[in-house]
């Protein structure tokens, strides 16, 4: 807090206008410097935002009070953030997140009297492999449980916790191809190269630690010049991180600790000798993997986008050059006309990865036809990644941020556009750090900004950071929050592409989408489109979650079915429990069933199936997993998200999941649940944007694969999977219990009782059915029923 | 240009929306959140009619949806009598003692509210602000927060320097005249005009 100090509020609020200028696009800039300078938005800094920037009160209080971002009574000294998203939700997150509560004894959004710790929850990080998490004061913790919630937090009420070292790079220039070659023999050389994962699933597993200890032993053996030491974007195998990949065999550890460094770098990287307690095994049958290429996760996915995320290091532009980057930009500022960039596009057959798969090309094609007043127009980049249980987006603007940065000025050349925009979630901080670095350096390099590789063509990129909704993804909610205003969606009678960011001509491409151009262009439309089904081409990107064995992003070819995803990259299901579902396309997407496990990859066979590709979160279910408590999960997150302006939406969604709600707890009628679908069927109908209209997909699907188990909670008031606390109970088997008085001592609301060595007993009236005893037992002693 | 509106084919300009077109030839649309003189905004979603693009039908907000040549537009399909009924019935559980809500309860048919009331007085349809914003260059008030807490307020609940208390916004409002005397209890409905009224021209089959 070292400015407010010696500033007062007034000076600092006039500094902050001033250092970002008074246009109305910088406002949401402007308020997440106060919040983070004073952790909150005092009233009198909002007045003076006002006036400074000439902007109506009403509008400042609207954008303040619309981002969850943004709060306007002030925050505890640790921030403690619970991950709600549908990877950690099926993995128990609502268990650790009442466990917090009750430690901290403040509810979700309240601050502790003592001003130590504000709790919140987001709906989603995009660290889904690594669920349920916590974080602290930007610190992630992995893997939670119920009862690690009191060692963490006690640590941060004492103030032991000592912060993290952020690692330092380098930059440098010169001319693209020639400097391409005098790169490569630096980079890539045959040489040693140790590339660590620094992705945030990795390094909520201890991958920072990891890298610094790397970073020091190979200094401490005088290696630091001779061996290449990357922190590298995420390698995708989330489930066993840290990763540490030793080049030039691409021997993969898993797993890896700062104690496991010096092993690595005295056998492996001196003496070629394979560390055999690091190396992949498989659970099941028990065989070994040196590298990486063989490991069956990696060995069944075609990985052309995330493929190069492992091998660069995302902060250094020359790793992306000397593997070949920006030849694709030189390509089509020198041997293209922008017509046949589009054209290009066209025979590659690319669809908008962000969800909806409208081919690239004819979004393009009207762009550029499209007539702008000034002759601006704009090529925006949507990474508002907010479906829950989705990272990709974010993994490619970490791990190679060129390859959306080129494909972005590719498609700038082919539109006729001037700027662009990376719109990027606040949930976010390593991506939107990495992606202004890499639009910082390549504006040093003449490759983005004005007269690009000397060739007369203009293009800039802004960093455009959102404040927490989920309905900003939307595109004209995407611009309208772009210009500083309440992130609204609006009706399109009229397209973007014609009419869209500042009332000019708009083009809107998710990141995965962007980061295909590149590929299209080097490699040529006809090797693209060898790849995939007859309507929906190349590979596609999922970050396969939930129960599943091995949880990680992996790139498939379209084409591919779920169950060879789920079960031989996947791994199958852990703990021998049984498959149930697949959730797909986030909260507009739908819950499948086994027997539609064989449907393929493919834009419109999910649709007609009654999912959506989506942006790819991919979130597995077991047999311990209630769907009506994941409909009722995702009504819970759209009612949060939905901005509120049209009926249908905000209201329908409501009653929608008050309806879910009863069903839960068992107080619901059959006549409840045809209501449900009838007001589904018209929130689908008539709400303003596609966020209402594919709302009730997640409560459709799951009704009509699992109407058995919507009519057991009604009919018989059971949850089979035993998620639905209110119809549950605990009991323990006095057979089975050694009396080790474990779960009475766990037991946070003290329902438990019973002597050493004696059978306990639980206590219904006192018990809150958290779990924590089941958690506990080590004897099976408890039994939910 | 022509367009098709519920079997007639009629010349329509260009610019006009889907609601002009049925004002101008006498058919008749309900709307709440629309009003002459101010930008349509497209929220509370009464005025929805059924547009036939090739073959294929969907559901519009014709208060801003523009025409197109050839457009066929059904203004009192089934599908459109079960959204508006629907809308109905959710705004009457936010805000159960509105006379105009009652009275459009009564001329669509809602009989009954089937979900769980809580009187909030306001439909959010947005009127106030943009008359206060558009005609009055007030700005003074606005939406705040989100979802299912949107509310119109004034920045801080105080009211703001820019408020010249002209009174627009309760001139506007359709939800805060004088209750339905109808009605006793909120969440009842008073339905007293149910025949005497205009009869739905497609009774519910279901």
């Amino acid at each position: 807090m070292g400015i407010s100090d010696t500033k007062t509020l007034a000076e600092f609020v006039a500094d902050v206008v001033e250092q970002n200028g008074a246009e109305r696009s910088k406002l949401a800039a402007i308020l997440h410097e106060v919040q983070r300078e004073y952790n909150y938005l005092p009233e009198q800094a909002l007045r003076d935002i006002a006036v400074l920037m000439e902007i109506p009160m009403t509008d400042v209080y609207g954008v303040a009070t619309f981002y969850t971002s943004f709060s306007l009574v002030p925050k505890g000294r640790h921030i403690v953030t619970v991950c709600m998203g549908t990877a950690c939700h099926v993995r128990n997150s609502r268990g650790i997140l009442d466990e917090i509560c009750r430690f901290l004894g403040i509810s979700p959004g309240e601050t502790t009297e003592d001003m130590a710790f504000s709790l919140e929850t987001v709906n989603c990080l995009g660290a889904c492999a690594m669920g349920p998490i916590m974080v602290v004061d930007g610190k992630y913790f992995g893997e939670m449980t119920g009862t690690r919630v009191g060692r963490i937090l006690k640590k941060y009420q004492k103030d032991e916790v000592a912060e993290v070292p952020e690692a330092k790079r380098l930059t440098s220039s010169s001319e693209l191809d020639e400097y391409r070659e005098a790169i490569k023999p630096q980079r890539y050389a045959g040489t040693t190269s140790v590339c660590v994962c620094a992705g945030t699933g990795c390094q909520a597993s201890g991958g920072a630690d990891v890298l610094e200890a790397m970073r020091l032993e190979l200094k401490s053996v005088g290696l630091e010049d001779k061996v290449m030491l990357r922190g590298t974007g995420c390698h995708g195998f989330c489930e066993r991180g840290p990763l540490v990949v030793v080049g030039p065999d691409n021997i993969l550890y898993q797993k890896v600790t700062p104690e496991d460094v010096p092993a690595v770098v005295s056998e492996t990287v001196m003496n070629g000798r394979v560390v055999d307690s690091l190396v992949y095994e498989d659970p099941v049958t028990g065989k070994k993997f040196e590298h990486k290429d063989d490991v069956p996760f990696y060995a069944k996915q075609k990985r052309q986008i995330l493929g190069p995320n492992g091998m660069l290091d995302p902060y250094e532009i020359d790793d992306y050059i000397a593997s070949g980057g920006y030849a694709a930009l030189s390509r089509a500022l020198y041997d293209m006309e922008p017509e046949g960039i589009i054209e290009e596009v066209d025979k590659a057959g690319l669809r908008g990865r962000g969800g909806g798969g409208f081919p690239a090309a004819n979004k393009w094609r009207a762009c550029r036809k499209a007539r702008s007043v000034d002759g601006v127009k704009y090529v925006l980049c949507n990474a508002d990644e907010g479906d829950p249980g989705a990272f990709m987006d974010r993994c490619l603007l970490e791990g190679n941020p060129h390859s959306v940065i080129e494909g972005m000025i590719i498609g700038a050349i082919a539109i006729g556009a001037t700027h662009g925009y990376v719109y990027v979630r606040n949930e976010y901080p390593l991506a939107v750090r990495s992606i202004s670095n890499a639009i910082r350096q390549a504006e040093e390099k003449g490759l983005l900004g004005k007269d690009i590789l000397g060739s007369g063509f203009d293009f800039t990129v802004s960093v455009s950071r959102g404040s927490g909704a989920f309905v900003s993804g939307e595109s004209t909610a995407l611009m309208a929050s772009i210009e500083g205003k309440v992130g609204e969606p609006r009706e399109k009678y009229i397209h973007t592409a014609v009419r869209g960011l500042y009332v000019r001509p708009t083009n809107l491409n998710n990141v995965e989408t962007w980061a295909n151009v590149p590929l299209i262009i080097n490699e040529g439309a006809e090797k693209f489109a060898s790849v995939g089904t007859e309507n929906s081409k190349g590979t596609k990107i999922f970050s396969l979650v939930g129960k599943i064995t091995n949880t990680g992003l992996v790139e498939v070819p379209m084409g591919i079915t779920l169950r060879e995803i789920v079960y031989d990259i996947g791994g199958g299901i852990p703990n021998g429990k049984a498959f149930k579902a697949v959730q797909t396309g986030g909260p507009s997407g739908g819950c499948l069933p086994e027997s539609l496990l064989d449907t393929p990859v493919d834009f419109d066979r999910l649709t007609e199936v009654g999912s959506m590709m989506g942006s790819g979160g991919l979130i597995v279910m077991d047999e311990d997993t209630c769907m009506v408590d994941v409909a009722r999960y995702f009504l819970e997150f759209l009612c949060d998200e939905s901005c509120g302006k049209c009926t249908p939406c905000r209201e329908g969604l409501k009653h929608m999941a008050e309806i879910v709600v009863d069903v839960t707890e068992g107080r619901a009628t059959m006549d409840q649940l045809s209501l449900l679908e009838e007001l589904a069927e018209v929130v689908r109908d008539t709400s303003l944007c596609g966020l209402g209209q594919t709302a009730p997909n997640p409560v459709l699907s799951t009704v009509k694969y699992f109407a058995e188990e919507y009519r057991e909670h009604v009919e018989s008031r059971k949850c089979r999977a035993g998620v639905c606390r209110a119809l549950v109970t605990y009991e323990i088997d006095a057979e089975a219990c050694t009396g080790c008085l474990r779960c009475l001592k766990a037991c946070p609301s003290k329902a438990i009782s019973g002597e050493k060595k004696m059978a306990h007993t639980i206590d219904t009236s006192l018990c809150e059915k958290c779990g924590i005893c089941l958690e506990e037992c080590e004897f099976d002693a408890v039994v939910r029923k | 240009m022509n367009v098709l509106i519920d079997g007639q084919n009629v010349p329509v300009e260009q610019g006009w929306t889907v609601l002009d077109t049925a004002r101008y030839y006498g058919i008749e649309i309900p709307t709440l959140c629309y009003m002459d003189g101010l930008s349509p905004y497209s929220a509370c979603r009464l005025c929805v009619v059924e547009v036939v693009k090739r073959g294929r039908s969907k559901l519009v907000a014709s208060c801003s949806c523009p025409v197109e040549d050839g457009m066929e537009v059904v203004t009192k399909s089934q599908r459109v009598m079960k959204a508006r009924r629907m809308i109905i019935e959710l705004m009457l559980a936010t805000t159960p003692n509105s006379r105009t809500l009652q009275c459009l309860a009564s001329e669509f048919g809602v009989t009954k509210v089937r979900f769980k009331g809580e009187d909030r007085r306001c439909i959010l349809c947005g009127l106030c602000v943009r008359i206060c914003d558009e005609q009055m260059t007030g700005g003074a008030i606005g939406f705040a927060r989100r979802g299912v807490e949107r509310e119109v307020s004034m920045p801080f609940h105080k009211t703001p320097e820019a408020c010249r208390e002209c009174g627009a916004c309760l001139y506007v409002c359709p939800v805060c005249e004088l209750p339905c005397p109808g009605t006793l209890e909120p969440g009842e409905l008073c339905n007293a005009c149910l025949d005497s009224v205009r009869l739905d021209p497609f009774p519910s089959r279901d």
